[in-house]
Parts: structure tokens; sequence; C-alpha cells
């Protein structure tokens, strides 16, 4: 019967059907399992130096929101969070691929980027897990690590940086999807260098503190420059370029915030006026009522108070009062590359080493070569420059030597260098952040750390409640002193 | 009139192909001899009305017929030995020789106890309702054709309880259902869809629609099946009767019931001040907020006489070149209403069916158009099904369809809170000293193609620009059938063979014209470009026996055999910038095209068992077991198995429970269902995943969960009992049901410490259980022979707890052990013990340091009621549902009060704040003495502070563009009440119809979503969350149906 054959065909193809190897459906077609190390190097380069941020502009008086009362400008923060482990996992398996590729080169940046990232939460917290952090997937795992002490912290990356340097020397492998130098190996020695002197001076409280030896480490990097090669030029700055691609813009590129939202600082703008600083113009629109002015007229400039309530500011902003931002900032999507760690800061740091007597650097010429990086980053030309560095109140004065490099520093960090502007002044009290508008939260301080992460109270109670009693004897507040901010 | 009709029977044609059969059965039907041809008249004993759509078999053959509208019916017997089965559900079955009447008037018999209710169960197995262990509750499809809805699911709403629907207000957006808290899977004709499109779903062509309820219910589709299932019959030809249905439906939307209601007092500015300057916003441009100057203020020293102010429509001094000020007046009052069009659901279908005793046919063609509100949107769906069914041989029929169904739009509108919503640009963030009507013609002069007009070019978009130039398009072609072919060996014996599948292309894109703004973009042109294919495939070989050992003995067994497969491939690609504006072309693209695509492919293997026993005609036995093999999980742990166990047991049929009982029924089941899926196709699988690509250099990431090969099926188990009593001859009927769903072994991604280096991990653990009941009470208040009013209503509750952690710890993050998993937390404004706001020294709320609960995100009780009217020739229908508890947050309130386009806002502060006034003291306390201190979860260990009034004034627009109005924290009720349907239909009577050769006709008149209470205003919480809907519609229209 031609009807039962038809029955029994299907049901034979439905039995074929059903003969399948599940083997063939446990290879995923959409991603690779194979991860080469520069494809992980370039994502962990974006995640570390496309750094620039408004909240880091707010919270050190170089910039204001008047859309509403901001927490960073006001000092009214509280907790941050450890999203930078996450860039430390990239580290980690950019540091196993490689091994499993033979990649040698690649450890010496993985020495570097773990440093880089660690410093930034340890600077950020107090204590953090480092130890024993990113075990999670070893064959003993380690969900819940432990905290380890600050002190602790600063050795562990200062050792596995000056290792970085060690590798680096006599390493003949290449390196590819570099973003930064382009595989130019011996430029990472200069930029691994240049962090160990960040954070050397980021210890400047720490001179009496033998288990570190931040003088004898940082003499040993500077007295030794074929052996510790630093930046010579802004040509080394570790630094990321934007281009006009799709998600490769300059972060605040057409964002109406900065277009109609965030004006510069009273502070800021005053301190670019008062020394008559080129880099104004570079900076900052003139304010609506000074439209009429030329653009290179100081006058034409004006900021508004960090310290005051938005609506006061939003109100002087509609009597057209308060400089804008620069448009190329909004309007440009290549603008300015992100520097991460540059060429001025380590002239900078190379003053204060000398200002502080920790080498026989001179202060003097380190100062005038970061003030010139700074300007020639800007394109600013060097009459311009040469007269800047001759006006008296520029001319490197001993006496106020600190307050100088580091108030110049603080102009060159802007809308770069992340949070060094902030943590420098920090650190030094240079320049003061005024406080006394009444805006201001946490009854007139400037906090001097954030609160951890309300994921490490559900997920690693233990340990956080030990780092937390260990440091601060008032408990997890933005207020509470960390080691490195403590005198020895 | 029906012999005219069915003309079309043709002559034997035994040897037709069998291929042809499935799609052209229509016109190859056979005819046997006709020996006796018998006519009669069915009536209803009580009300002497005719019964149409009784059925009359000649016993023991599939010969037989229905009775037409007028109760009639005709058939071909082979001898005058043959007995009629005359049978209809609600009356007693009647048996009756033929002898020598050739005409019988048949009076049917109400049966009061009458159960033998017959619904769609897993597998499209029909079974006696009686029967069934579980919940099952049937919709049918007539319910849903006259009061249309864009989308079938809509139309579920309120009748179903535990099923609960939330409707957008969006066009062309998927409603949300849960059935007991899961997604149903949806079932066409037995065959799993798993495609969850509920556009493809044509109400006119839908005969019923099953819900099975629980696991039990549906643990035959394996893990898919989980949450319950919602099983579609389409319409088939019925015996005997051959019929055109035409169906149309206009639906208008004239009016609103909720739209943002804004102010209209104050316009675009901030301060109290405005002048436009260039449409940056910046400066006098008062960065886009709504808190400029009054409106309407008469100066006597203006030429208008009114406050003049500089604005985007400023005519130019050709003198000076400088923009000339005019009146700041409130000439957009009307904008919605004048931007806004009436929307449109405008719905045709027309179906040919028919049927003898060897098969049926029916071809169906539809086609859906909805006009939304939004200028220059709406949505286009058409459909074309045939399907059929013939019995090859006494022992073997066949049953397939087929269908085809496109959904098509050049543009419907983007959602969502954002600068793509026309109502974000149009009511949230517009001044009314802005006319939308002047903004028609939105390119700005000179600047054609390249640049829109607007009066602020960075924060918003004119509306009108992008509802014609910022299109969204979409273009969908579904096809799905199913082929069923069964075979009877012998009485006892069944095989039954069912394969179908569901596949589908979809192609869509996005035009982006150049100006367009988005948060911090500025598009110089964009073209993207998405296109999906999915196929589907799912085949059932299953064998039954059925025994009836003796009257009180029957038993059925079967055992099958399944398989179902999935494939998708996704394929995207965008400019990076348009070269040429408004050419919308890949090739256009400035720099290098951007694009990915996606490949996957499932398959699950199964076998599975039954066993059905019924004892003393009144107690009821199933068992059923499957084992299945997944693809998505690793191969060693790749299959399970899942049995479950109902019972049903007919108290009345084993003791009298004498008036005015007349119906109990106690039921029970449990079922285990496991679950292979870690989260999509290929989660299991340890991979890198694609970042961003950096100057054309491209990167990857280790993905933050960290997986697990030893990852095992997730299971649940469900409990479920239920209660089914009816009272006086069935004129009440209660049913109850009680559920424990304990769902263990869990496939979790569980946090762990990032300093792990990952921020999660995938296992199997923690233990969740969700606890419900379903209430129906259904009755016949009055029933006369003129007037019939019927009333249905159901009740819902269902909540999941966390039963214990995987760690053995207390609490997953803010879930406690023993607390429902629907709390939502968030951090508040700091307050006191007792409830009051906490202010800084500023003058503004303190932020606290820890989350907090507020509130639960589910409802309370979800509940619908339904009544149907019935008078003579007229019926109304009347039905309104909602829920009750539950908390939603509000975007929409929340940012009108931010940008000052609240209504709450027009007050003497906002006036002192314009003339730079601080009056505004936030209600509250300061913190004058004392400490208080928390342990780590932020709960109060020690507070000794001293509290006094808050006394510091503020600025009334600073206080709203800082905390969105803090003594509103925009968590509102989601509690609401819904007059969703209100419909009069008028049957029009047979003495009408009959002139014009039509069997029946009907009109209705018909209102959906009419009216709403609720205490969430400008919002309709029906959708269940808020982030700027569209205005929700009161639809009102008509419907007309005619069948000849």
């Amino acid at each position: 019967m031609k009807n039962i054959k038809l029955l029994y065909s299907l049901i034979l193809l439905f039995t074929l059907g059903s003969c399948t190897n599940f083997d063939d459906f446990q290879i995923d077609p959409n991603r690779t399992t194979k991860g080469d190390p520069s494809l992980l190097l370039t994502g962990i380069q974006i995640s570390a130096f496309n750094i620039v941020s408004t909240d880091a502009a707010f919270a050190s008086r170089q910039m204001v929101n008047v859309e509403h009362n901001n927490t960073y400008q006001l000092y009214g923060w509280q907790r941050s969070g450890f999203g930078t482990y996450n860039n430390l996992r990239q580290v980690l398996k950019m540091e196993e691929e490689a091994t499993l590729a033979g990649k040698t080169a690649y450890a010496a940046l993985g020495k570097f980027f773990r440093s880089y990232f660690i410093m930034d939460l340890t600077r950020t917290f107090g204590d953090v897990p480092y130890s024993e952090a990113l075990k999670g997937s070893t064959d003993e795992p380690i969900f819940t690590a432990k905290y380890d002490k600050q002190e602790d912290i600063y050795i562990g990356i200062l050792d596995e940086l000056d290792e970085a340097n060690s590798m680096l020397a006599t390493e003949t492998g290449t390196i590819s999807g570099d973003l930064i130098y382009d595989g130019d190996l011996s430029k990472w020695r200069k930029a691994i260098n240049a962090l160990s002197l960040r954070i050397l001076i980021t210890l400047s409280k720490k001179e009496g503190n033998s288990n570190v030896g931040v003088v004898s480490r940082f003499n040993a990097i500077v007295n030794n420059p074929s052996q510790y090669p630093i930046f010579t030029s802004n040509d080394d700055n570790t630094a990321l370029p934007y281009y006009d691609l799709d998600g490769n813009e300059y972060p605040y590129f057409n964002s109406n915030q900065i277009k109609t939202n965030y004006y510069m600082d009273e502070s800021f703008i005053n301190h670019l006026k008062d020394r008559e600083d080129p880099r104004l113009f570079a900076f900052a629109q003139r304010e609506e009522n000074g439209a009429n002015l030329p653009e290179d007229d100081f006058n034409a400039y004006g900021g508004l108070p960090g310290s005051d309530l938005a609506s006061a500011n939003s109100a002087r902003v509609s009597q057209g009062e308060g400089s804008l931002i620069a448009e190329r900032y909004y309007n440009d999507p290549v603008n300015e590359p992100s520097i991460a760690i540059g060429y001025a800061e380590v002239q900078f740091i190379l003053a204060e080493a000398a200002a502080r007597g920790w080498t026989s650097g001179d202060a003097s010429e380190h100062y005038q070569n970061g003030i010139r990086a700074s300007m020639e980053f800007y394109n600013i030309d060097s009459a311009a420059i040469n007269m800047y560095l001759s006006n008296p109140q520029i001319v490197y004065n001993a006496s106020q030597g600190i307050e100088m490099i580091i108030t110049q520093k603080y102009l060159s960090f802007f809308m770069n260098s992340g949070w060094e502007a902030f943590y420098n002044q920090r650190r030094t009290g240079f320049p003061e952040f005024s406080t006394d508008g009444p805006g201001i939260l946490n009854d007139g301080m400037i906090p001097k750390r954030w609160m951890y992460p309300e994921s490490e109270i559900q997920s690693n109670r233990e340990n956080l409640e030990a780092a937390i009693s260990s440091q601060y004897p008032n408990g997890d507040t933005v207020n509470g002193d960390m080691w490195l901010l403590k005198n020895e | 009139m029906k012999q005219t009709l069915l003309s079309f029977s043709f002559r034997k044609k035994k040897n037709q192909k069998l291929l042809s059969l499935l799609f052209f059965f229509a016109f190859t039907m056979i005819c046997w001899g006709q020996d006796i041809v018998i006519n009669g008249k069915v009536t209803d004993s009580n009300s002497k009305q005719p019964i149409p759509g009784v059925n009359i078999v000649v016993k023991g053959t599939t010969i037989g017929d229905a009775t037409d509208f007028d109760g009639n019916f005709s058939l071909t017997v082979p001898s005058k030995q043959s007995v009629l089965v005359i049978s209809y559900i609600g009356f007693i079955t009647q048996e009756i020789t033929v002898g020598d009447t050739n005409f019988f008037t048949i009076e049917l018999i109400e049966d009061a106890a009458q159960l033998d209710e017959v619904v769609v169960t897993a597998l499209g197995i029909k079974k006696e309702t009686k029967s069934l262990g579980y919940a099952v509750q049937e919709v049918k499809g007539e319910s849903m054709v006259k009061a249309r809805e864009p989308n079938v699911i809509n139309s579920l709403t309120g009748k179903v309880a535990g099923l609960t629907i939330r409707n957008s207000t969006d066009l062309f957006a998927d409603p949300s259902i849960s059935l007991r808290g899961g997604t149903p899977l949806i079932v066409i004709d037995g065959i799993p869809s798993t495609d969850n499109d509920y556009w493809k779903l044509n109400a006119d062509d839908i005969a019923e629609i099953s819900v099975l309820k629980g696991a039990t219910a549906s643990a035959l589709y394996g893990s898919i099946g989980r949450s319950g299932a919602l099983m579609i019959t389409t319409k088939r030809g019925e015996n005997g009767v051959t019929r055109v249905d035409y169906n149309t439906s206009a639906m208008f939307q004239p009016s609103y019931i909720r739209i943002p209601n804004v102010q209209t007092t104050y316009g675009n500015g901030d301060n109290g001040s405005y002048a436009y300057v260039n449409g940056g916003g910046g400066g006098t441009e008062g960065g886009g907020w709504i808190w400029g100057p009054k409106l309407d203020q008469l100066d006597p020293s203006t030429p208008s006489g009114f406050n003049e102010v500089v604005q985007y429509n400023s005519p130019i001094d050709p003198n000076t070149g400088n923009r000339i000020p005019i009146p700041f007046i409130s000439r957009g009052k009307d904008n919605v209403k004048n931007f806004f069009d009436t929307g449109l659901i405008y719905t045709n279908n027309i179906s040919v069916s028919g049927g003898n005793d060897k098969g049926n046919f029916r071809v169906t063609t539809s086609h859906i158009y909805q006009k939304g509100v939004a200028p220059n949107t709406g949505l286009n769906n058409s459909s074309f099904g045939v399907s059929g069914g013939y019995n090859l041989m006494e022992k073997l029929k066949v049953d397939a369809s087929l269908t085809y169904n496109k959904q098509y739009t050049k543009n419907f509108p983007q959602t969502g809170y954002g600068p793509h919503n026309q109502l974000y640009n149009l009511v949230l963030w517009t001044g009314v000293d802005v006319d939308v009507r002047d903004l028609r013609d939105y390119w700005a002069e000179g600047q054609e193609g390249v640049q829109q007009k607007h009066f602020n070019t960075s924060w918003y978009n004119n509306p009108y620009f992008i509802a014609y130039e910022a299109l969204q398009g979409y273009y969908k072609d579904n096809t799905y059938g199913n082929l069923n072919i069964n075979y009877d060996p012998t009485e006892d014996f069944t095989v039954n063979f069912r394969t179908g599948f569901n596949s589908s292309t979809t192609n869509r894109d996005w035009k982006e014209p150049q100006s367009i703004i988005g948060y911090g973009s500025l598009s110089k042109g964009d073209y993207f470009l998405n296109s999906s294919t999915s196929f589907s495939l799912n085949a059932d070989l299953i064998a039954s026996y059925t025994k009836e050992i003796n009257e009180d003995l029957k038993l059925n067994a079967s055992v099958g055999a399944s398989t179902r497969y999935w494939d998708n491939r996704n394929l995207s690609l965008r400019t990076d910038g348009l070269t040429i504006p408004d050419y919308y072309n890949t090739a256009n693209s400035i720099n290098p095209l951007k694009g990915s695509n996606w490949y996957g492919k499932e398959l699950v293997n199964s076998i599975y068992t039954t066993l059905d026993v019924e004892f003393l005609q009144a107690l009821y036995l199933g068992i059923t077991g499957r084992q299945d093999w997944v693809s998505t999980l690793p191969v060693k742990n790749n299959n399970f198995f899942y049995p479950s166990v109902s019972f049903s047991a007919v108290l009345s049929d084993l003791v009298d429970f004498g008036d005015p009982i007349s119906f109990v029924k106690l039921r029970g089941s449990w079922a285990n269902v496991s679950d292979g899926r870690t989260g999509s196709t290929y989660s299991h699988l340890t991979a890198y995943n694609n970042g961003i690509s950096w100057n054309n250099n491209s990167s990857l990431n280790y993905p933050s969960t960290l997986l697990n090969d030893n990852i095992n099926p997730e299971t649940s188990d469900t409990y479920e009992v239920g209660l089914d009593i009816r009272f006086f001859k069935s004129r009440l009927k209660l049913d109850a049901t009680y559920y424990s769903i304990k769902e263990t072994n869990n496939i979790v991604t569980v946090p762990i410490s990032i300093t792990s280096g990952f921020g999660s991990r995938l296992i199997n653990g923690n233990e969740y259980a969700r606890k419900g009941v379903e209430f129906i009470v259904a009755g016949t208040p009055i029933k006369s022979d003129d007037f019939r009013w019927d009333i249905a209503t159901n009740w819902s509750s269902s909540h999941r707890t966390l039963e214990s952690v995987y760690d053995g710890s207390d609490r997953i993050g803010n879930i406690k052990v023993g607390s429902r998993t629907d709390q939502i937390y968030s951090t508040p404004y700091l307050k006191t013990p007792g409830g009051q706001l906490i202010y800084g020294s500023n003058g503004f709320p303190l932020n606290d340091t820890f989350s907090r609960r507020r509130g639960y995100s589910d409802a309370n009780w979800v509940y619908g009621f339904q009544n149907t009217f019935t008078y003579k020739d007229f019926s109304l229908n009347v039905a309104f549902d909602g829920r009750l508890g539950g908390i939603i947050y509000s975007t929409t309130n929340q940012k009108m009060w931010w940008s000052g386009t609240h209504p709450g806002t027009v007050n003497e502060h906002r006036e002192a704040a314009n003339n730079g006034v601080d009056s505004f003291i936030g209600p509250g306390v300061v913190v004058v003495g004392g400490d208080v201190e928390y342990d780590i979860f932020g709960n109060i260990t020690n507070d000794t502070r001293v509290y006094a009034p808050n006394t510091t004034k503020i600025n009334y627009i600073s206080w709203n563009k800082n905390t969105s109005n803090a003594v509103f924290d925009h968590y509102y009720s989601q509690s609401f009440l819904k007059l969703r349907e209100v419909m009069l239909t008028y049957n029009i009577p047979e003495k009408y119809t009959s002139a014009l050769n039509i069997d029946k006709a009907s009109i209705s008149f018909v209102g959906r979503n009419l009216a709403l209470w609720s205490d969430l205003p400008n919002v309709d919480p029906d959708s269940g969350f808020d982030n700027l809907q569209t205005p929700s519609t009161r639809n009102i229209g008509f419907n007309l149906n005619v069948s000849f």
C-alpha cells in the first residue's frame, strides 16, 4: 500500500534524523578559545590608558558641574568599585597565553600592567587583595582573597617593576597589538621605570620606612640610566591616541554634558590667568560675557567656584559667566592622546625628588623641562614658552620648591593622567582646593579615600572586616588615613 | 442553500497524489456511495431553540455532520440499521437508530453534571477535563476575534488564572507573558514554537488556546515545557459544514487613558531665564532645562505686549544680523494633540472551510494593519494558511497545515527614555514656548539633508525629523506548519507521527540621518542592517495502546520518541558614517564597515512514555516519564530523566453529595522536570569574547564568569493540588489550585569576590521555592429564556523565595534565605528611622551609604472579571482586570520633576527661584548631635543622633534638578484596575440574514483599554515597567462577522 510506504519512510527518516553526534554541538563557532597575547594586550591597553575623566577634573577643582550638585566636586563621594580586577584578569590571561605560546616579551608587560592596576586600587582604598588575588581559576582556587597591607603591596609592585625592567633588558622576542609604542620594547622599559618613579614619589611620606627604602630605590633608577632608561621627550609618553573611528573617538567627543553643563573652575582659571599661562587658550573658551574680547585676552575667561551649589553656578551661567572647555574637547574626535604617564610628569617627579634632597639633580632644570614638555604637548610655540619661563612668578624658587613643582604638575594634568592631580594634592596639599562654599559636603573635608565596594561586604566579608579594622579605627569612611598618607 | 454551497464536491479520485493532499484537500474530496439521505433538526429541550454545532455521527464510522446555525443537519447513512450518535457538550448524548425515518426532530436534554469536556493536553492529545490531575484552562478562539488587539496574546489578559500578561503601550512591542512566574511554551498544533513570535498568530485562525499551567501538564515537552504551555489549536474545516467566514474590525485610538500631563506655565531655560544663542544648549540657553521664564507674561514695553525673548525661530534683523526677540508665550499648549495621530488597528480575515466524512480543509488569509499614534509609523501583518485532514483509509488519517506570515513595516517607533523617543523630545523636554507645528519642516534652512532644525540641537531631536528620517524598518517572513499521520492498525493500537517546523527570516534596518543626536553622539549619518534566519524542526513518533479491561478499568499506555533541532544565523552590519547624506547603503560608509555574526544550533533527543489508568469511571491516574539528551551541556552530563504522576478523583461520581453540590473533583500531581541550559546555546563553553577594536586592531577579553565542566541539569519539582466543585446543576463553579515548585540544583552564576579575578562562577546550587494559589469562580446568576448573565472571575498569587544558598550562607546579595526574590533594592536618600529625610548642611538631602529594600516587583494578586450579558440577539461583554501590589520605578515621573515639566513644579517656590530667591526648605531634619553606627549590612547598631528640623532655604529649581523632588522616590504602587473591554454584539436575526443568503452575521461595537484606576500618575502600569512609554490609548471600534 502506498500509504503505508509513506508512513514507513517517514519513520525511517525520523530515525535517521535523530542519529546525531552531540560532540558537534560542543564548539562555539562565534568565539575563539585561542587567545593570542597580542589581542589581550590591545584590550588591556585600552582599559588602562583610556582614562580621561571629568570626575577627576571636578574633584581637582579644574572643572565644575552646573547641572547638579556633583559629589566629586563637593566632596560627597562614598564608595568606589573593584572593577579594576577585571582588567587584572586580562593581564593574567595575557601572561598565561604568552607562556603557552612561548612569547616571553609579554611577561614583562604583564608585570607592568599588574603594578599599574594594583597601584590604582591601593591608592583608592588602602589595603586590597594582592598576594592572594586573581586565584579564582587555579587548581586550588581562592574565592575570598585576604587583603594585603598597603606597605607590602607597594614593595611588591616596586619589585615587580624592577624585575620587568631587567627582563626587557635581555628580551629578544617581540610583541604586537601594541597601541602605545608599536612594539618598541625599549620604550616600554622607559614606561616601566617611569611608573616606578611615580610610585616612589607617591611614597614621599615614607622616607623613613626602611622596608621600602624609597630614596635608595629612587636613586637606583636615576643614577643608572643605561640599566634604567627613562622618558626623554613627549614622544616617550605612555599615551593612548584617539581616532575618527566609531568607538575610538575622544571620550567627550559630542558630549552634551561637557558642551552645556561643565564649566571651568574659578581657581583653575585663576591659576592660569595669574601666571598669564597660554595653556588657558588651549583649555577653555571665552565666557559668553567675554565673547567680544580677543581669544588671547586673559580677561575673556572666567571660572565658577567649585564649592558653590550648582544652582548658584548655573545662575551665573544664565548671566553669561563661566568658560566652557575648549571646543576641540567635544568637536574633535581625535583631540589629543590620553596621557597615562607623561614625560612632563617624570620631569616634575625628578624635580620634586631633587627638591626633597633625595637626589643630587637640579630641581629647577627638571621643573622647567616639565613645564616645557607640558606646553609643547599643547603646541605652544617656544617663544611663548620661554616668555612664560622667564615670568618671575614662574622662575623656580627653592623656598617654595615643592609647591611650585606640584602646582605646575597640577596644571599639566588637566584632562590627562587620570586622577594624578587629585592624588598629588592629597599627598602634598598643593594647590589648595577650596572647601568654603555653601555646596560643600563631608563637613568641609576633602575625602582621602573611597569606601570599599558593597560587593565585598557580600562576597568577601571576613577579609574585608579584618582589613577595615586594621587600618581605620573609625571604620570604613572616606576620611580615613591610609598607610600611604602617614609620615614615617 | 447548503446544497448549492457544497457544489464543489468531487467524484472519486482515489489515486490522487499524496503530496497534493496536504495542500489541496479541499478540491480533492471524495464522496462515497449515497445510500440513504437523512435530514433533521436539533433543539434544546428547555428553550426549544436550535443548537448549532451538534455532532451527529453514524456509530462505528467516521460519517457525520454538525448542525448548522439553525440546528439543521443532513447526512448520508449506509443503511437503515445505522445508529446516529448525537452529542453536544453540556447535553446528554443520544443514540437513535435510523430505521425508516428520514427527517429527525431531536431534542437534547441539558446535562447539568455533564463534564465530558475535552481539552488539548501535551503532545496534542485530547483528554477529558475530569480525568486531569493538573490545572488546565481553555480560552476559545471566538472570544478573541471581535475585540481586536494587535497581538493575540494581549487578548488573553485577565482571562486565565495564573497567566499574567503585561501589555506594552509601544507599537509592535511584545507583551510580557508569565505563567506561574515563568515563560510558557507556545505550541501550535502540537509543534513547539520556541521563537516566541506572538505576532505570527492570527486570532481568526485559532480554535482554542488550552493553557497547561504546571510542569506536570507539560512534562512531556521536557525542559521547554517546564513553565507550562499555551497549546494553540488552529481551526479545521468541519464535517458537513462548508462555509466562508469574513471578519473585519477597525479599532481606532482617538484618546488616551494615560499620557504625561505637563505644565504649560513655564518655558525652556534655566533659573527663570532663556535666550537662544545657537542651539548648542549652553549658557543662556539654559542647558536644555524647562526651568525657564514664565510664559504669557504681559509686558507693555514690547511690540507684542508680551514678554519677548530671542528664540530659535526669531526673525533676523537684516540691519544688525541679530535675532529679534519674539513673544514668550504658550503657543505649544496642544503639542501632543497636534503631533500625534489617531492610531488604528484594522483587521480583515477571510476563510473558506469545509469537510465531509472523509476529510476537511480550511484556507485562510488575513491582514492586520496598525497605524501608530506617532506619525509615519505602522505595522503590517499578513497571513496565509491552508490546513486539512483526510482519511486515507479507515485506519490511516493525515492532517497538515502550512502558514505563511509576513510582518513588515518601514518604520516603527524607537522606544525607551532617550533622544530617539518622540515623547522625550515632544513632551518631556520641550517647553511649550515651542509649537511643534513650527517644526514640521524639519531641515535647517539651506542645510537640507545635513542638519535638522530644532531649538536645541545638542540635547534634543525634532520630533518630525525622527518621524520622517530616523526610520526603523522590520521585515519578517515566517513559515510554519505541521504534518500529522495517525495510523490505527487495530482498535486498541495507534501509531502517530507528527512533525513540524518553524522557519523565519528577519531583516531589519535602521536609518540614522545626519545630525540626529543621541546621548553624547552626533550622527554623521549611519545605516544599520541586521538579518537573522531561524529554523526549528520537531518530530515525534508515538505508539499508544488502549485497553478497556472492563467498564471499571481502562488503560492507555504509550511510548514515544522525539527530536528537536534549532538553529539561528544572525548577521549585523553597520556603516561608520555616510559619505553622501540620505543614501542608505553600506557602500556609502566613510570608514570601514563594522559587522558581527552569530551562528548557533541546538539539539534535544528524547524518549518518553505515558500510562493513564481509569478506575471505576471516576478515578484517574496518569504517569509520564521522559529522558532527554541535550546539546547545551557538556556531553558527559547531557542526559536526564523526568517523571510525573497525576491523579484525579471525581468524588461526585462515587458519592452522591446531594443538592446543591452537583460535582466534586479532587486532583493532585507531581512532576520533576530538569533543564539543561546554562543560559544561551554556548554559554557552558569557555572562550574569549571579542573586545573593542582600536584603530582597526581587534582585541579579546576573557569573560568574568568562571565556568564549570561538571555542571549538571537543574531540576524543579512541582506539586499541585486542586479542587473543582460545582453547585446548582453547575450554575456555580469554583476551581481552586495550590502549587509549590521547588527548584533545586539550579544552574546559577553566583557572585564571588572580584578580587579572585572573576565576578561570578557557574555552579549547581541555591534552592528556590515558588508557591501560589489560583482561584476561578464562574457562574450564571441569571438565566431566563431571553436574558442570561454569565460571570467569571479569576485570582492568582505567586511568590518565589530563596530557600538555601549554595555555600550555606544566609543570603545572596541583598536577598536573605526565606525571603522573596523579587525584592527591589536601591540606595535612597538617608532617612531617620521614622522615615524623615535627613539633610546636609547645604540644605540638600544626604545619600544613604547602603542599598535598602524599596518593595517587591511582583503583584500580590493578579485578577480578572469577565461578564457576558445576553439578551435575545444582543450580547454585552464587560471585562475588568488588574493587579494588586508590587512597586514600579517610574522614569517618566522622575524625569518630569527633574526637567521642570511636572505640573507639581508650578508653585511659589519656582516663582521665587526664577527671581533668584532661595525659598524652599526640604521637608525633614538635620542631625545636630550624636552619631549612628551601622553593622556591615547597614543595620543600625547604635543611634544617638539628635535631630532638628531642616531650616536651610535652597533654590527650588536646584532642589528638583538635584533630587527630582526627593519627597517622592519615584517608586509607585503597581496596583491597578482596568476596564479592559466593553463589547456590544448584535447577532443579526436569521430573518434578515437569510434574505441575503447569509448563514449568520453579527456586528459588534468594541472598546478596549477604556479606563484605568491607579495611583501611578502619567503612566499606564499595565506593562509592569516604565521607561517613558508611549501614551496609553483608548481603543474604540467595531467588528463585523459574517458567515455564508
